[in-house]
């Protein structure tokens, strides 16, 4: 769409401008675009990426002035700076935003000072041939609009793909994304050389325009801030919004000298207004030209349909939880080792485990065991420690001792491959990206599930599509077992906090896994809500063959579902049996019910 | 090489100025700013300008010591109004939505200078006398000796600041916890706008005395000059003023001994760089920087 109003206005104007104008227009827009993805999917801030266009530029014309071939000059150029960008990128393996942004702005000085004066890396005096088929501006002008269009099906097909949600897990709930399959580290370097190959293919289009490149001046920090105001007055993660802001911030003095209807000259004017507008964008419109089109978007289909959407009841359905289990079952069906599908007693075996912050024990020598099949109880005080037994169980802390999945030493291991051992979990506060829609989360969930790469994914080999397509009827399936079908477009943030814990849970159900830990689960539900949860966890443990573990303040709901219960007091195991002996047993009424409970009897909440 | 060593800890020094003020704001409002070269050298240049020209209306010609002031003055009013208008709404936003903001002030400041007061280069003599001062075999100007003294006093100052006055102790409160400090009665938007305007008023006095070292300044110059302060303090930690002192002194030396090592242009930039990332990798908080402070 963006590319056919461009083509159209490119024709427009095509009286008075130069057609290689708009082309320098299309290169400043790619380039943005490609710190979009960046700022927008991973939240990390980049005032190098003139630089890195510059890395581009200057390879192309190094190697294209070699002979090389056109596609493999862009090619090379956009892994050259793809390079670039992910070496600059490697501090944001220990430490994110302000201070990586730094960093990079380290590399622009850098670069403007040593790589661009230096006449190899530059290629001065040697010229870059344009193709047979590119000798005239509007071939060009035509090609960098098709480079253009490709950059925003990759952005789309990227959003679409395993690669852009682990960004936003990253962005939003980094440690936590790990539980899915997600492996930070990696991720933000992806991000990085996504970021970078698109300015690489910026780069390279200046390259084919310019053939030879002596000044520096396209490649200096004030470009880069210059890239930055465009995607934040653009707004960040909207393509129409960049390309506009990429328009009117490069195009709009070059189109005309004088800014319309006044008599201030343009190229004078548009630079120190691009910088305030940038300032006021931030303070009062943090979505920018983005989100000017978006609420225009929205007044616009409520105008053409007025009766057409309503709001759905952001409430689960009820329905029989045991028929729709059943009807769940192909969730089960998960690729798993063999060794990790033969049938044996105790799914999980924790000895002796201990976990201490700075001196204090949060898990003092814990030692217990989860059969196969079983729902297992997991209750005590704040503060007792059954948080972090998930997390110890799911690689979030270091721990002492040995846990045993399957017979598989979990000590050690990512939490990234616990996932495709079978270990799911929900957490206390939410591990859930709240501002993607559920359908997404519930994809999010599956990352351990895709097993195809970036590249397959953004252009659409391979098993990418298959792939997609059977996470997106497994999370269909997910949310239907947990009546939350109707809510798969809604925006997890808009949602009620009891039916966003639901939304985890069905999340946690999509990976496919055999164990299956909730984190308090019942929190902010009613009295029926929370008995409608019950039954759902009795239907997925009979149905799907599902064990579960679960921390409960809910002493009726533990009697009811579970098999076996534990007692944690200050990190310490005080109690195990079956639900009723346990509940019943004085230091676990003193502790964890309260005295005034010893005597009444009675509900824990 | 001690030559070398002494007159890079004379730029590390100029380099200081900026950075504390850096690391001020930062530890009290989490924002990290990269206006601060910009604000510094606006006050200079209108220093110049008014040395020049004359004040306006008043038609009083400063002299160069008052350019000294102006710029200090200046700088301290633009930190003042920055934070006003354009910080204060952004308390509670990411992190990353404050850089921006700085950094489109810092682009804001340059290009109006450019529209004021051209790009030519603006030559500036020095404010505090034409003398020099031979250390070990490294000549160091006025203006250098003056920066070296000054980052010491300042470092002193903030030491005493934060440890024996009353507002220094609310500065510290609301880094620990804004809505906790408010809720104590801490008037946490005097704490940022001390920020603001201290960390201005120094960036003043940096731009003032490196503009004549370095020869003069241009628009967007002073923003290039002050990068090193901000990997200073980066590599110092960003929530430590003696960290930004010292990894400003760091950057210095490291230029100094690597571009005076390596004719190469650039080769003391790629050191710096090197420096950054390394530490960033290796400890993420910087040298002097508290754990998890980020």
């Amino acid at each position: 769409m963006i590319a056919v109003v461009l083509a159209v206005g490119g024709s427009l104007l095509l009286g008075n401008v130069k057609l290689s104008i708009l082309v320098g227009v299309a290169v400043t827009a790619i380039a943005a675009l490609g710190l979009d993805v960046l700022v927008a999917r991973t939240g990390e801030l980049s005032l190098a990426h003139a630089a890195f266009l510059g890395v581009g530029a200057f390879t192309a014309i190094n190697v294209g002035s070699r002979g090389w071939a056109w596609p493999l000059v862009i090619l090379t150029a956009m892994a050259v700076t793809a390079a670039a960008a992910t070496i600059v990128g490697l501090p944001s393996l220990r430490i994110r935003g302000l201070q990586v942004a730094i960093a990079t702005l380290a590399f622009q000085e850098f670069a403007e000072v040593y790589l661009f004066s230096r006449s190899d890396a530059t290629a001065a005096g040697r010229t870059l041939p344009r193709p047979g088929f590119l000798q005239t501006d509007v071939h060009l002008y035509l090609f960098a609009l098709a480079a253009l269009a490709v950059v925003l099906v990759a952005r789309r097909r990227l959003a679409v793909t395993k690669a852009g949600r682990a960004f936003l897990a990253v962005r939003d709930i980094e440690i936590r994304a790990g539980c899915f399959g997600v492996e930070p580290g990696p991720t933000k370097l992806l991000a990085y050389a996504i970021s970078g190959a698109i300015v690489g293919l910026a780069g390279a289009l200046l390259a084919l325009k310019s053939g030879s490149i002596s000044a520096k001046d396209p490649f200096l920090l004030l470009e880069s801030l210059e890239l930055v105001a465009i995607v934040v007055v653009g707004g960040a993660g909207s393509a129409a919004g960049i390309v506009t802001a990429a328009v009117l911030v490069k195009g709009l003095p070059q189109f005309s000298s004088t800014i319309p209807f006044t008599h201030l000259s343009a190229d004078r004017i548009v630079p120190i207004a691009s910088a305030g507008l940038l300032v006021l964008v931030i303070v009062a419109a943090p979505r920018g030209i983005g989100g000017v089109y978006q609420t225009v978007g929205r007044l616009l289909d409520r105008w053409l349909s007025p009766r057409g959407r309503e709001r759905p009841d952001a409430r689960p359905r009820a329905a029989d939880a045991r028929a729709a289990a059943q009807h769940a079952a192909a969730l089960r069906s998960v690729p798993r080792r063999l060794s990790l599908r033969m049938p044996v007693p105790a799914l999980l075996e924790a000895r002796d485990v201990s976990v201490e912050f700075g001196g204090v024990a949060a898990l003092d020598d814990v030692s217990l065991e989860v059969r196969r099949g079983e729902i297992v109880g997991l209750i005590g005080a704040n503060g007792a420690g059954k948080s972090t037994f998930f997390n110890a169980v799911s690689g979030l802390v270091r721990f002492d001792g040995s846990i045993r999945y399957r017979g598989v030493e979990l000590r050690g291991l990512p939490p990234s491959e616990r996932s495709a051992l079978g270990v799911a979990r929900t957490f206390q506060d939410l591990g859930l990206v709240r501002a993607e829609t559920v359908g997404e989360n519930v994809l999010l969930a599956q990352t351990w599930l895709a097993r195809y790469d970036a590249a397959t994914g953004i252009l659409g080999l391979g098993s990418a599509l298959s792939t997609e397509r059977e996470l997106r009827r497994r999370a269909g399936l997910a949310l239907e077992l947990f009546g939350l079908d109707h809510l798969r477009d809604e925006r997890l943030g808009d949602l009620p906090y009891g039916t966003m814990r639901i939304v985890e849970i069905a999340a946690a159900v999509a990976a496919g896994p055999d164990l299956l830990m909730l984190d308090e689960a019942t929190a902010g539900l009613g009295p029926e809500e929370s008995h409608a949860l019950g039954d759902r966890f009795l239907a997925v443990r009979d149905e799907l063959g599902l064990t579960l573990v679960v921390v409960e303040h809910h002493v009726p709901l533990i009697a009811r579902v579970c098999d076996y219960a534990y007692c944690l007091e200050s990190g310490a195991l005080i109690a195990e049996g079956n639900p009723e002996t346990v509940t019943a047993q004085p230091q676990v009424v003193e502790s964890f019910l309260g005295r005034a409970h010893a005597s009444t009897g009675g509900n824990a909440r | 090489m001690l030559a070398r060593i002494i007159t890079g800890l004379a730029a590390g020094a100029a380099y200081a100025l900026v950075a504390v003020g850096v690391v001020l704001i930062y530890k009290c409002t989490r924002a990290l700013s990269i206006a601060q070269g910009e604000i510094g050298a606006f006050g200079f240049f209108i220093g110049l300008r008014w040395a020049a020209r004359g004040i306006p209306t008043l038609g009083w010609h400063p002299a160069r010591f008052v350019t000294l002031l102006i710029a200090v003055i200046v700088g301290a009013l633009l930190g003042g109004l920055i934070e006003r208008v354009v910080m204060r709404p952004l308390v509670g936003r990411p992190p990353l939505d404050a850089l921006v903001a700085t950094l489109g002030v810092a682009l804001f400041l340059a290009l109006l200078e450019k529209e004021l007061f051209g790009t030519a280069t603006q030559f500036a003599p020095s404010p505090v006398g034409e003398w020099k001062l031979v250390v070990a075999g490294a000549t160091l100007t006025a203006p250098r000796v003056l920066a070296l003294a000054l980052a010491a006093a300042v470092a002193l100052a903030t030491y005493v600041f934060f440890s024996r006055t009353r507002f220094g102790l609310a500065v510290r409160a609301t880094t620990g916890d804004p809505t906790v400090a408010r809720l104590m009665g801490i008037p946490v938007n005097r704490v940022y706008r001390f920020a603001w305007v201290a960390a201005g008023a120094l960036a003043g006095l940096a731009a003032a005395l490196l503009g004549p070292a370095f020869g003069g300044l241009t628009p967007f110059a002073m923003t290039k000059f002050s990068l090193r302060a901000l990997a200073g303090a980066v590599i110092g930690g960003l929530d430590s003023i003696w960290g930004a002192i010292v990894g400003s002194l760091l950057v210095g030396v490291l230029e100094a001994v690597v571009g005076g090592q390596f004719r190469t242009a650039g080769a003391s930039e790629l050191a710096v760089l090197v420096l950054v990332i390394a530490t960033l990798v290796a400890r993420p908080q910087g040298i002097f920087g508290a754990e998890g402070a980020s």
